[in-house]
């Protein structure tokens, strides 16, 4: 459906039409959680891969438990034993040029555990 | 037509993202139902729709803006075990996509009010602890058409006495009343700004469209940093968008620093606040300060040459 489209600064006023997708891309985060481990992806919001970047898990209190590698299907694997998921994680994912997380509570984990 | 809530998220993570607890979530009798919202407006209407019935909670810090806001594990905790997640839609408040969020409590506010959106170019920048972003998609403060509002105060209350966490009675009762305040509201405000009608204005940021298309205002766009006196850079930008739309008015979302009031009326602009509204106003309530907003735009018009 066409809209209009208002352009912050310069021709702002002047109303086009373009679609969304000439919107700037970003990262996309998402993190599931299958008892064992935390499941990370990220891509681009084109549909790109991202192939290369850190992944940074910390906890609630913002203290960094442990950093990984994104692999080249975009994902990376966070057991669960290996950090204290006990409040929660938070998910940062920094391609260099793009960052973005993901909230992992402790609802989130409880629920796949059923516990 | 697009799904709002997860626009960004793809297929599987869409699935992964609404496969979350939900079934079974119901409003115990004797306990008050929670209803999340993820702006004031919506906490304006859902307390307007339910009183006492329910705690409404907008869970954003005043000094944060709620588009970028970056919740701790603990809020959105807190949002998962609402009863209700009152959602703008219109690709407001970021974070609603970096959760996951029980589909079963959601509610989309504006899915009535989708062929109304304004989709808007992108601008990426940045500011303050929120990092770089853009400001692209859809413009998303459709609360300042008050019609659009009226529409999404209609959603939540259908939605209030569908999942029972309000009297259905009391509800409809609620809903005629706002109703009727969004239409004199949008009366008052149209009288008001009849005469700012093709008067060029330039706004500090991006956040005016849904005003804009209702009254008929001509608003040009800067991406100004909240709440910081401008840059020389910026001041340049002022200058050059003036020549280009003859604007007089320079509308900000907040009662801008001493210094870059002074600097923007030495260019010869009025400057005008009309609060946006996705916080709690200063003084009164949504409709008062929209209201109040509207007078001042219009005053402020009014001493362009011509007007």
């Amino acid at each position: 459906m066409d809209r209009p489209v208002i352009r912050a600064f310069a021709l702002a006023s002047a109303v086009a039409v373009v679609p969304i997708s000439a919107a700037a891309h970003g990262l996309i985060v998402f993190a599931s959680v299958d008892c064992e481990a935390v499941i990370v992806e990220a891509k681009f919001s084109n549909g790109r891969v991202a192939q290369k970047g850190d992944v940074r898990v910390l906890d609630a209190e913002n203290t960094l438990l442990t950093t990984l590698s994104l692999q080249e299907d975009g994902t990376a694997s966070v057991p669960l034993s290996s950090v204290d998921h006990s409040g929660g994680l938070l998910i940062e994912v920094d391609t260099g040029g793009h960052d973005n997380y993901w909230i992992v509570t402790p609802e989130d984990i409880s629920r796949k555990c059923g516990s | 037509m697009r799904e709002l809530i997860v626009a960004k998220l793809s297929r599987s993570t869409l699935l992964g993202a609404i496969l979350v607890a939900g079934l079974g979530h119901g409003v115990m009798a004797q306990d008050k139902a929670t209803v999340i919202t993820v702006n004031y407006p919506l906490a304006y209407i859902a307390e307007r729709l339910a009183g006492e019935a329910v705690d409404v909670n907008f869970p954003v810090p005043a000094d944060v803006d709620p588009s970028f806001w970056r919740p701790s594990i603990s809020d959105i905790s807190a949002v998962q075990s609402a009863d209700l997640i009152l959602l703008n839609g219109a690709g407001f408040a970021s974070w609603i996509d970096r959760v996951s969020l029980p589909r079963s409590r959601l509610v989309n506010t504006s899915r009535t009010i989708e062929d109304n959106f304004i989709v808007t170019e992108s601008i990426t920048h940045s500011h303050g602890d929120g990092g770089e972003h853009s400001h692209e998609g859809l413009a998303s403060y459709t609360w300042l058409d008050p019609t659009l509002a009226a529409a999404q105060a209609e959603v939540v209350a259908g939605m209030m006495s569908a999942r029972g966490v309000a009297s259905d009675d009391a509800v409809r009762a609620a809903l005629t009343d706002l109703l009727s305040d969004f239409d004199a509201l949008d009366a008052e405000v149209a009288a008001a700004l009849s005469s700012a009608q093709g008067v060029p204005m330039i706004a500090t940021h991006p956040r005016y469209q849904y005003l804009a298309a209702r009254y008929g205002l001509s608003i040009a766009f800067l991406e100004w940093e909240a709440g910081a006196a401008p840059t020389d850079e910026e001041l340049d930008e002022l200058r050059a968008l003036m020549a280009e739309t003859g604007a007089q008015v320079l509308i900000w979302e907040a009662a801008p620093p001493a210094e870059a009031a002074a600097a923007t009326e030495a260019l010869g602009m009025a400057n005008v606040v009309f609060e946006t509204l996705a916080h709690a106003p200063t003084d009164g309530d949504f409709l008062t300060a929209f209201s109040a907003s509207a007078k001042a735009l219009a005053d402020a018009a009014s001493t362009t040459p011509g007007n």
